[in-house]
């Protein structure tokens, strides 16, 4: 593991915490509803880049594998050799749950913006604070 | 002119981020990039397709489908009544509203005839696409979700392209989407405790979201039919995943598409 | 030799990523900033597919690209286009 490979990865994983921040900052700061929805939507994709992030590995002569078994018939040989070279299945299972839910409360949110605008006249949260 | 509020908000997040970047350096994630995949991860890639472990496997070439829909099935479930419950929040939000037909002649309404002309050609691939993601889920990359998702572009081309009455006339209107939903919604349920009917009619012992034989119960799914890997039940799960997902999709952009001068005579507040 | 490839394939999605989120974010054009979000989204698909997870990219690029930003364009149509002070 060289050192420019080392810092390639702090690069990457330092440019994903900072779209966190960049999300973070468009919840608290932005006063639109809808500027809102697309910092939360911004923050849970960073979220789940991390969690696949975790998952990968680096197996020692060639590039790791999808999960997926290549060839039938499955002899012990074909299952050994998967076993050494997949990446990890566990993350990116879980992954796809948490983009389901993360969909369900975004349409959620949207059509109670909608009904906002109806009740109040605006989605500035700064004016429907005062009504 | 720049809020103080702003300010403090943006000082807070830029130490929260070099804080995380400092924990990073210090080796807090573990060694970047990861050199070795966990045991757990072992002892998944191991049991997806072992045919020398016949009490343990899923009996499915694709290791992230078979986590998905045997080996921690019951997360599925609740994840997918989530998605169920937005989308009952989304028509309960909207009841009373009637979906009407347009008044204007067909000709006038959407865009031109080349753009619908063409759009009608996709009507027929993108779903032959989705069937096909959805069908063989569990020996490619695939499944469920992703084939509903895809079977969604249809019906939002449908309501830019042609206009937001034309669903309705062709027979996709509000309830029959919500029938297909629930159906599939009800196939996924049926299916996870398939075995378990049958071991209560034949008297033998079974568990919920079982897929192939287990150590004290003898009921399961056929893994293998001549030739094909049929994956037991992840088969029928994907299948019905795909209709309830895209039926949901299409609830959902069929109630956006209302225009507001009929919601609001029944929605706000007189 | 092939890892210097896929870090630095890696490390172009990240920093590109960052700067559609920025514009994202800064923008006050309700309807540009979800084409900016649309842009960010698919840099994150190109991030998956080179971490060799293909099940989440076949989720996630109509989900992501395609049907949140027509939601939200459904939205801003309703509401208001413009972001205020």
């Amino acid at each position: 593991m060289t050192n420019l490979a080392l810092l390639t990865a702090y690069v990457i994983v330092i440019s994903l915490y900072v779209n966190l921040g960049i999300a973070l900052y468009g919840i608290f700061a932005r006063p639109s509803l809808v500027k809102k929805l697309i910092a939360i939507t911004i923050l849970s994709d960073t979220a789940n880049a991390f969690a696949v992030l975790v998952g990968y590995r680096w197996p020692r002569e060639a590039l790791p594998r999808p999960p997926v078994i290549p060839e039938l018939p499955v002899t012990r040989s074909v299952l050994e050799e998967y076993m050494q070279s997949a990446v990890d299945p566990l993350p990116q299972a879980l992954v796809l749950t948490a983009i389901v839910i993360g969909l369900a409360v975004t349409l959620f949110i949207a059509f109670i913006t909608i009904q906002y605008y109806r009740l109040y006249g605006t989605v500035d949260v700064r004016k429907v604070r005062r009504k | 002119m720049v809020k103080k509020s702003d300010v403090f908000v943006a000082i807070s997040i830029a130490v929260f981020v070099l804080s995380l970047a400092y924990v990073t350096s210090l080796g807090g994630l573990g060694p970047l990039p990861p050199v070795d995949a966990r045991k757990i991860a072992y002892a998944y890639l191991n049991l997806t397709y072992n045919p020398w472990q016949p009490f343990l496997t899923a009996f499915a070439l694709e290791s992230v489908t078979a986590i998905i829909w045997d080996f921690r099935g019951l997360d599925t479930l609740y994840e997918t009544a989530v998605f169920y419950g937005a989308i009952i929040a989304s028509i309960a939000l909207y009841r009373g509203v009637k979906i009407s037909l347009s008044k204007k002649e067909w000709s006038k309404l959407g865009l031109s005839p080349i753009a619908k002309t063409v759009t009608r050609l996709s009507f027929v691939l993108i779903p032959t696409v989705a069937a096909s993601v959805a069908l063989h889920g569990h020996l490619t990359p695939g499944g469920g979700f992703q084939a509903g998702s895809i079977a969604t572009v249809v019906i939002v081309l449908a309501i830019i392209i042609f206009s937001r009455y034309f669903l309705p006339k062709h027979g996709v209107s509000k309830n029959r989407a919500l029938l297909f939903r629930s159906i599939g919604l009800m196939g996924v349920g049926l299916t996870s405790i398939a075995i378990l009917l049958a071991a209560l009619a034949l008297g033998t012992n079974a568990y919920i979201f079982q897929n192939q034989a287990k150590l004290n119960s003898p009921l399961s799914f056929p893994a293998r039919v001549d030739d094909y890997t049929l994956g037991g039940s992840l088969l029928f799960f994907n299948l019905f995943e795909f209709i309830a997902v895209a039926f949901g999709f299409t609830i959902v952009f069929l109630l956006l598409s209302v225009s507001e001068e009929e919601v609001r005579k029944v929605v706000t507040r007189d | 030799m092939l890892e210097i490839f896929t870090l630095s394939l890696l490390t172009l999605f990240a920093l590109t990523s960052v700067v559609a989120a920025y514009l994202a974010i800064r923008e006050r054009d309700l309807v540009k900033a979800i084409v900016y979000s649309a842009i960010q989204s698919s840099m994150y698909a190109l991030i998956y597919y080179v971490l060799m997870a293909p099940d989440i990219v076949l989720v996630y690029i109509p989900v992501s690209v395609g049907l949140i930003p027509a939601v939200l364009l459904f939205v801003v149509k309703k509401t208001e286009r413009y972001e205020g002070e």
